[in-house]
C-alpha cells in the first residue's frame, strides 16, 4: 500500500511545509514532555501539535496546497479515502492506517519527505501510533468549544488564604505539582503593585502610608475601589487599547502626514474605561456605533476605532489599492482584537490551521467593505467636533444672529453686524474626526474574493458572512458591521469573553493564561489554567453575586472594573514575588503562578512613574497629543510633510506617555526603545526586551535627566538635612517603601564623591542641574544639587524602580 | 510553548556575570538559566547558544562566504536605463510615441495618455575585461565592473516607493514585518558586542520613503532593530552622558547602581535583574566604542580622498567609509539609504539632466571606493555589497502635466542592481531586458529571489530562517515557495 506521490508533490511539499509551522510539544512545567506512557492521549494537547508542525501544510485545510487529496486535520476526511483510495486513519488500527504506514516507512515513502527538513522523532511517531490505537478521537479545539462555567475545585484544608474562586483554581493546579503558593506580599509592595497595575502611577508616600496603617479588614478592598474610581484609571487602560487599535497621530506609509484629528477618539476610550460601560457595549459602539438606532455623537466618535487604519498619500498611489488594504486591516484587526484569531492568514489561502477558508475571509471582510472612506488625504468622511467653549460661542452667536435677522426692517448697521457674526461663526474651527459611515445604498460595492489579496485580481462574488466553524449570526442580525458586533458579543461566541478576560489577566500578570494573547487558534499556546479561564469568561458574561457585593443589586454582566477587582483581590494576585527555591525549580517561568511575576514597566509606565516621582507629572486628562522633547532632527528626515517637531512648552512637556504625539514612521524613540510598537498595525502583545539602548534612554535622555534634576530638588526640599536622610528619602520615594541601610550607604558614598568633584567644577555643576529644567531655586548650592542629580539619575534607573514586583 | 516569548526571554537575558564581578546567586539561578535552554527550537535551526546574549555570534546554517552585508540603497529608484542598461534601439526611438502594446493594461503612477519614448541622453561605453556597458555619469563605477556582478533583470511587484521599499527589505509591502538586517542579526548575531549588530546610515537629506519601518525588527525582538547612527548630534540616540557629567561620574554612578541592583537580585532571584546589570555595563562600553568607530577623522587623508569623504558631514561618501569601518569592527549588517533618486522630471530637482548627474556625483566615487577599499584590506571576500533601488523607471518620458524636463515614471517590471564580494562572481553581467528596456527577456530575478540570494550568501537557508509569530513560521522571503537562490551569481 502506498500513497500516490510524484516529484511535483515532493517539491511543493517541502516548500509549503517549511513555510508553516514547526511547533514542539507544548509542555507545562511540571509535566514531562514525554507524558505518562499509558495515559489516554488528547488530540489537541498531544497529537495535533505534531501533525500541525509536520503534516498539515500539505494535508490540511488548504485545498490548494493539499497533496494526494489527503487531509488528516479533520476526522471525517481522515477516516475517508484519499484520491488514491487509501484511508489515512483507521481508528484503533495503526497498521491499517496510511498515516502510520508512511511515517514509519523507510526510504522514499517516508513522511514527511526527506527534503522537507522535517522529521518525526521516534517519540512522536509513537504518539501518533498510540493515538490511532486508542481510537483516533479528534476532540475539537478547546477555544472553539462553547464556554461552560466549570465548577470551582474544592481545596481541602487550605494552608494558604483563599480570597475568591480564582485562588481555588490556581491552588488546585499548584497542589497537583506539590508547589506551595507564596505568602501575601507586604503592604508597601501591594499598594505600589496595585497602583501601578490599575492606574499606571505609583502611590504617593502618603497614599502608601495610609494603606499600610489602615488596619480595617477591608483596607485592601477600599484601596482597590479608590483606584478603580480614579480618573487616571481610564488613562492606564486606554494605553493598552492604543496598541490594539493601532492609534496614531499620523496616517502612515512613506509620507506619513500628521493626523491631528483622531485624539477625540482617544478621549472617548479614556472616558469609556472610566465610565465602565459593559464590554459588549464598548465593543459594539467601536465597531458599529454609527449603525445603532439614533446614534449619539459619542457612539459615532467610537467608530473612529477603525479609522486608525493607514492612509497612503504618496504621489501616484491607487486609492482603491490602499482603501482595500485598510478594509482588510479592519477585518483582520477585528478578528485579532476581539476573538484572538489570525484571520489575516486566510487572505491568500485558506487558513492552514484554523477553520477559516479563503472565501470565508472575504465574506467576513465584506461586512467592512461598504464604508465611504477611500484613502483620501483629508480622511473624509469626518464628523466636526466642537469643544464646550466653542459650542457656547456658537449658541451665543446664533442667538444674536437670530435677533439681528428678526429685526425688520433691517438697517445697514444690522446687516453689517449680521455679516460680521456670520464670519465669526464660520471661523470657529472644529476638530474633524474621521468616522465610519456606510455608502449610500446605490453605491454599495460588489464584494469578491481577491487572489493573493491583490485588489486587482478579483475572484468570485461573495456576500457578507461569518466563518461556519463558529456561532452563526444571531437571529435578526443585519448583514453589516452591526451584525458583526452582535455576533462577536453574542454569548454563543466561544472566543470573545475568553479573549477579553485573558487580556485583562495578562495586563495584571505579564502573561495571559493563554500566553499567545493574539492567537487563540490551534497554533496558539494552550491555557495554563483552562478551567480558570472559562470560569472567568463565564463570570464576566453572567456574574454571580460575590460575598462582598451588596445584595440589593444584581451584578452587571460584562463589567470590566468588576472583573479587574475580582482578579486583583485574589490571593493569587496578592502573593509576594520573592521566589522560593523549590518553586523556581518546579515552576521556573512562573506559569503556574506560585508567585507574583516580576516584570518591567511598559514604555509609558517607565515614563509616567519617573514623572510622578520627580514631581513634574501633569495630571491633566485628555485632549490633543503633546510633544515632549525629543532629539533634534528626527522629523527632519521624514520623506515629506511636516518636518519640524513642535516641542511642547510648559505643562505639556510632562504629560503621561499616553498623550505623546505618535508619528508612525518616527515613533517616540525613548518609548520605541522600551518596546512600544509603531502602531502601523494592531499589536496585541508587546514582547518585553532588556537591552543596553534602554539603559541609555533612562540614563541620558534629556527628558529623564530633567526628571532627575527635579527629583534632586525634591529631595533637597523634602528629604531632610543630612545626606543619609536625603538618600533614604529618595529611596523611599523611588521604591515606594522604607529603604534598608545597605541601600542607603552606596548612595551616600556616591553623593559625597560627586560633591567633592562638583565643588571643583561649578560650571559643570550648573550645567548638570539646570539644563533643561532651568535655574536652581534660591538657596540651592549647584555642587550639592549636581551630586543629588547624579544620585537621582541612579534612583530612576534602579531595577526595582523599573520593575513592578 | 510560545517561542516568540521564550526566544526573547532567552536572548535578552545576558549574563555577563564575570564582567560584572557578580558571583552572587549565579548558582542559585542556575536552574533558571538552564531553563532558558528550552528556548532552543530544535526545528528552527537557529542556533541558540547556551550563552543567552542575543547578539552573540552564531554559526551560519550553511557554508557561506559572506560575514557582513553592506547594502547601498538608492532611495527613490535610480533610472538604470541611464546608468547600466544600454538600449541603442530606445535611443533611436527617442521622443516617438509609445507603441500601444507597451501601455495597454498597464498601470502607471503618473503617466497619462500616450507617452513618448525616452532614449538615454548619456553616452555609454564598455569597460574592463568584462566589457560591461556603463553610462558616462558613473565614471568611477565603470572602473570596478570587473569586481561586481551587474544584474539587469530585477523585477518587483510594487510600483510606489514606500510599499516597494518595504517589500524589498521586509518581504511585505505593508509595514510591520522584520527587515533583512534584523533577520540576519537574529540568525547570525554579531561579531562585536560593543556595537549594534545592524546599523543604518542615512544621506540625501531625508529618510528613505518607506520610513523607519524598513529597518524595523517587526515581530522579531526589538534588540534586532536597525540602529540609526547619525553624523550630527549623538551618533546613537542618547549615547552621550548628560552635559555636565563626566565619565568618572558615570562610572561611579553605575557602580552604585550595580550595588543596589545586586541587593535586588539577591532578594528576588530574578535573572532579569542580572541581565539589566549587564546591559548597563554594555551601554557604558558602547558609549566609548560607538563614537570611536563613527569618527572618520581617524582615517588617513588618502582614504578620505579615495571616498571623497569629509568629516562632519552626513554624506553618502562619509557613510560608505563608515560602512567599511563598521564591518571591519564586526558589525553584521550595514544599511545605507541615500535619498533623492526619484527622477520624474517635474523640474531640475528631479530630472535626468540635472538631478541625476548630481546624485551620481554624490555617490559614484564612494561606492567604487568602498569596493576597492574592501578589496585592498582583504575584506571583500567576506563582505557582500549590494547597490540598487526599489524598482525601475519607464523607457518613456513621464512629462507630468506637460513638464519640459526629462524624467521617467515608476516601472516595476525591470531594473538593474549590482552585487560584489561575499562569494559573488566578479565581472559578470546577468539577465537581459528587451530592446526597449521594458520587460525582462532572460534570467529574471525577483525581489524574493534577491532576498533569498542575500541570505544564502550569508550562509542562511532562506527557507529555514524562520521565526514563529501568530502561529506561523515567518520568513523574510514570505510564505510562498517562489523564492529561488540565484546560484549562478556565485563563484
Amino acid at each position: 500500500m502506498r500513497l500516490k506521490m510524484n516529484p511535483v508533490h515532493i517539491i511543493t511539499g517541502i516548500l509549503a511545509a517549511t513555510a508553516c509551522g514547526s511547533l514542539a510539544i507544548a509542555a507545562l512545567p511540571g509535566t514531562k514532555t514525554g507524558f505518562a506512557a499509558q495515559s489516554k492521549l488528547d488530540y489537541q494537547r498531544d497529537v495535533r501539535p505534531i501533525m500541525a508542525a509536520n503534516c498539515f501544510a500539505c494535508h490540511g485545510q488548504d485545498e490548494k496546497k493539499r497533496q494526494a487529496g489527503l487531509r488528516i486535520d479533520a476526522r471525517d476526511a481522515a477516516y475517508g479515502k484519499s484520491d488514491g483510495g487509501h484511508v489515512a486513519i483507521v481508528a484503533g488500527k495503526p497498521m491499517a492506517s496510511a498515516v502510520y504506514q508512511r511515517i514509519s516507512a523507510a526510504g522514499p515513502l517516508k513522511m514527511p519527505p526527506e527534503k522537507s527538513g522535517k522529521r518525526l522523532t521516534a517519540g512522536e511517531i509513537d504518539v501518533l501510533k498510540r493515538w490511532i490505537a486508542q481510537g483516533a478521537d479528534y476532540t475539537p479545539h478547546w477555544a472553539f468549544r462553547p464556554i461552560r462555567r466549570p465548577s470551582v475545585p474544592a481545596i481541602q484544608n487550605p494552608k494558604s488564604k483563599i480570597q475568591n474562586p480564582i485562588d481555588n483554581f490556581v491552588l488546585a493546579r499548584l497542589l497537583k505539582d506539590g508547589i506551595a503558593p507564596s505568602p501575601e506580599a507586604d503592604r508597601y509592595t501591594l499598594v505600589r503593585r496595585v497602583s501601578l497595575d490599575l492606574v499606571g502611577l505609583p502611590p504617593t508616600p502618603q497614599e502608601a502610608d495610609a494603606f499600610v496603617n489602615d488596619h480595617s479588614p477591608d483596607a485592601y478592598e477600599k484601596l482597590v475601589d479608590r483606584l478603580l474610581a480614579s480618573p487616571h484609571f481610564g488613562e492606564k487602560w486606554a494605553r493598552m487599547w492604543m496598541d490594539l487599535s493601532r492609534y496614531a497621530d499620523s496616517a502612515g506609509y512613506g509620507s506619513d502626514p500628521l493626523r491631528p484629528n483622531l485624539w477625540p477618539w482617544r478621549n472617548w476610550v479614556i472616558n469609556a474605561f472610566n465610565r465602565n460601560p459593559p464590554y459588549d457595549r464598548f465593543v459594539t459602539e467601536q465597531l458599529a456605533g454609527d449603525l445603532l438606532p439614533n446614534p449619539t455623537q459619542d457612539q459615532i466618535i467610537a467608530t473612529a476605532f477603525h479609522r486608525n487604519t493607514m492612509t497612503n498619500t504618496e504621489g501616484g498611489t491607487d486609492r482603491e489599492e490602499f482603501r482595500t488594504a485598510a478594509v482588510k486591516d479592519r477585518a483582520i484587526t477585528t478578528a485579532q482584537v476581539f476573538m484572538g484569531l489570525t484571520m489575516g492568514c486566510a487572505q491568500c489561502h485558506s487558513h492552514k490551521f484554523d477553520p477559516i477558508t479563503q472565501k470565508e475571509f472575504y465574506r467576513f471582510m465584506a461586512f467592512f467593505n461598504q464604508t465611504e472612506d477611500n484613502d483620501q488625504p483629508d480622511e473624509r468622511p469626518t464628523m466636526p467636533l466642537y469643544s464646550d467653549a466653542q459650542q457656547r460661542q456658537i449658541a451665543a452667536l446664533k442667538t444674536e444672529m437670530a435677533t439681528l435677522e428678526s429685526s425688520v426692517p433691517s438697517s445697514p448697521e444690522a446687516k453689517a453686524a449680521l455679516e460680521k457674526k456670520k464670519k465669526e461663526l464660520a471661523a470657529i474651527a472644529p476638530v474633524n474626526l474621521p468616522v465610519m459611515k456606510e455608502v449610500a445604498v446605490e453605491k454599495r460595492r460588489q464584494c469578491t474574493t481577491l487572489t493573493l489579496g491583490n485588489f486587482l485580481l478579483k475572484g468570485e462574488p461573495v456576500l457578507p458572512g461569518v466563518p461556519a466553524a463558529f456561532n452563526s449570526l444571531p437571529p435578526g442580525a443585519p448583514a453589516s458591521r452591526l451584525g458583526v458586533a452582535e455576533w462577536i458579543v453574542s454569548r454563543d461566541n466561544p472566543l470573545t469573553a475568553r479573549v477579553a478576560v485573558n487580556r485583562f489577566w495578562a495586563q495584571l500578570f505579564g502573561n495571559g493564561l493563554v500566553v499567545t494573547e493574539e492567537d487563540f487558534g490551534q497554533q496558539g499556546t494552550l491555557p495554563t489554567h483552562p478551567e480558570l479561564l472559562d470560569w472567568l469568561a463565564a463570570e464576566f458574561m453572567t456574574p454571580t453575586q460575590r460575598p462582598n457585593e451588596p445584595t440589593t443589586q444584581r451584578p452587571a454582566p460584562w463589567d470590566i472594573k468588576r472583573l479587574l477587582k475580582l482578579i486583583v483581590t485574589s490571593a493569587t494576585y496578592r502573593q509576594s514575588s520573592k521566589a522560593a527555591a523549590s518553586a523556581i525549580e518546579k515552576d521556573p517561568r512562573d506559569r503556574l503562578l506560585s508567585r507574583y511575576p516580576r516584570r518591567r514597566l511598559t514604555a509609558e509606565g517607565v515614563r509616567d512613574q519617573a514623572l510622578a516621582l520627580s514631581g513634574l507629572l501633569s495630571e491633566k486628562i485628555g485632549g490633543p497629543s503633546v510633544f515632549p522633547p525629543q532629539p533634534a532632527g528626527l522629523w527632519q528626515a521624514a520623506f515629506n510633510g511636516d518636518r519640524t517637531y513642535p516641542t511642547s512648552t510648559g505643562e505639556d512637556r510632562y504629560r503621561r506617555g499616553l498623550y505623546t504625539f505618535w508619528r508612525r514612521t518616527v515613533p517616540p524613540p525613548n518609548m520605541a526603545t522600551f518596546d512600544a510598537p509603531s502602531r502601523e498595525i494592531c499589536t496585541i502583545r508587546r514582547i518585553p526586551t532588556n537591552t543596553p539602548l534602554q539603559a541609555l534612554v533612562t540614563l541620558n535622555d534629556p527628558v529623564y535627566l530633567e526628571m532627575a534634576q527635579a527629583l534632586a530638588r525634591r529631595i533637597a526640599r523634602e528629604g531632610g538635612a543630612t545626606p543619609e536622610l536625603r538618600s533614604a528619602f529618595g529611596l523611599r520615594l523611588a521604591l515606594g517603601r522604607p529603604p534598608k541601610p545597605e541601600q542607603i550607604q552606596p548612595l551616600v558614598a556616591l553623593y559625597e564623591k560627586e560633591l567633592a568633584q562638583y565643588k571643583t567644577g561649578i560650571d559643570l555643576a550648573k550645567k548638570l542641574t539646570t539644563d533643561p529644567l532651568g535655574p536652581l531655586p534660591a538657596g540651592m548650592d549647584p555642587a550639592e544639587m549636581a551630586a543629588w542629580t547624579v544620585v537621582s539619575n541612579v534612583l530612576l534607573n534602579m531595577d526595582s524602580v523599573l520593575t513592578n514586583h | 510553548m510560545d517561542y516568540r516569548l521564550e526566544n526573547t526571554r532567552a536572548i535578552t537575558r545576558r549574563t555577563f556575570f564575570g564582567q560584572t564581578g557578580l558571583g552572587l546567586g549565579a548558582l542559585a539561578l542556575g536552574g533558571l538559566l538552564g531553563d532558558v535552554a528550552l528556548a532552543d527550537n530544535p526545528k528552527s535551526k537557529i542556533q541558540n547558544p547556551k550563552s543567552p546574549n542575543p547578539l552573540a555570534p552564531r554559526k551560519p546554517m550553511l557554508p557561506g562566504k559572506a560575514k557582513s552585508v553592506i547594502y547601498l540603497h538608492m532611495s527613490g529608484a535610480p533610472p538604470t536605463l541611464d546608468l547600466f542598461d544600454y538600449k541603442p534601439e530606445l535611443v533611436k526611438l527617442n521622443m516617438q510615441p509609445c507603441p500601444d502594446s507597451l501601455i495597454k493594461g498597464e498601470r502607471f503612477a503618473f503617466i497619462k495618455g500616450v507617452p513618448k519614448m525616452l532614449g538615454t541622453p548619456y553616452k555609454f561605453a564598455q569597460h574592463g575585461h568584462s566589457g560591461t556597458w556603463v553610462s558616462e555619469v558613473l565614471p568611477h563605477t565603470a572602473g570596478i565592473v570587473d569586481d561586481i556582478t551587474l544584474i539587469r533583470s530585477l523585477n518587483t511587484d510594487q510600483f510606489n516607493h514606500a510599499p516597494a521599499e518595504l517589500f524589498l527589505y521586509t518581504g511585505n509591502a505593508i509595514a510591520g514585518n522584520a527587515s533583512m538586517g534584523s533577520w540576519l542579526t537574529y540568525g547570525l548575531g554579531s561579531e562585536n558586542q560593543n556595537l549594534p549588530g545592524f546599523v543604518v546610515l542615512i544621506s540625501g537629506g531625508t529618510d528613505p520613503t518607506g520610513g523607519k519601518s524598513v529597518w524595523s525588527s517587526g515581530f522579531l525582538p526589538s534588540v534586532y532593530q536597525g540602529v540609526q547612527c547619525r553624523s550630527v548630534g549623538d551618533p546613537i540616540l542618547y549615547l552621550n552622558d548628560p552635559a555636565g557629567m563626566n565619565r568618572d561620574s558615570r562610572r561611579r554612578s553605575l557602580d552604585a547602581l550595580d550595588r543596589l541592583n545586586e541587593i535586588e537580585a539577591k532578594e528576588y532571584g530574578d535573572p532579569e535583574t542580572l541581565t539589566r546589570i549587564a546591559q548597563y555595563e554594555l551601554a557604558y562600553r558602547m558609549q566609548i566604542a560607538v563614537p570611536e568607530v563613527m569618527d572618520i577623522s581617524r582615517e588617513p587623508q588618502h582614504i578620505l580622498d579615495m571616498y571623497g569623504a569629509k568629516p562632519g558631514q552626513g554624506s553618502f561618501a562619509n557613510n560608505a567609509l563608515l560602512a567599511r569601518r563598521l564591518v571591519e569592527q564586526g558589525v553584521r549588517y550595514v544599511q545605507l539609504y541615500d535619498w533623492g533618486w526619484d527622477i520624474h522630471g517635474t523640474g531640475t530637482g528631479d530630472d535626468l539632466m540635472t538631478a541625476l548627474p548630481k546624485k551620481c556625483k554624490e555617490t559614484d566615487q564612494a561606492a567604487a571606493a568602498l569596493i576597492r577599499d574592501l578589496k585592498q584590506r582583504g575584506l571583500l571576500d567576506e563582505t557582500l555589497v549590494v547597490w540598487g533601488g526599489e524598482f525601475g523607471r519607464t523607457p518613456m518620458n513621464e512629462a507630468r502635466g506637460g513638464s519640459k524636463y526629462l524624467g521617467r515614471d515608476h516601472h516595476p517590471h525591470c531594473f538593474c542592481l549590482w552585487m560584489a564580494g561575499g562569494g559573488i562572481k566578479p565581472g559578470m553581467v546577468y539577465g537581459e531586458t528587451d530592446e526597449l528596456g521594458y520587460r525582462i527577456v532572460r534570467d529574471k530575478v525577483t525581489i524574493r529571489d534577491l532576498q533569498a540570494t542575500i541570505l544564502h550568501a550569508m550562509g542562511m537557508d532562506p527557507y529555514r530562517l524562520t521565526y514563529k509569530y501568530q502561529g506561523l513560521d515567518n520568513r523574510l522571503i514570505g510564505p510562498s515557495a517562489e523564492a529561488v537562490v540565484q546560484k549562478a551569481l556565485f563563484v
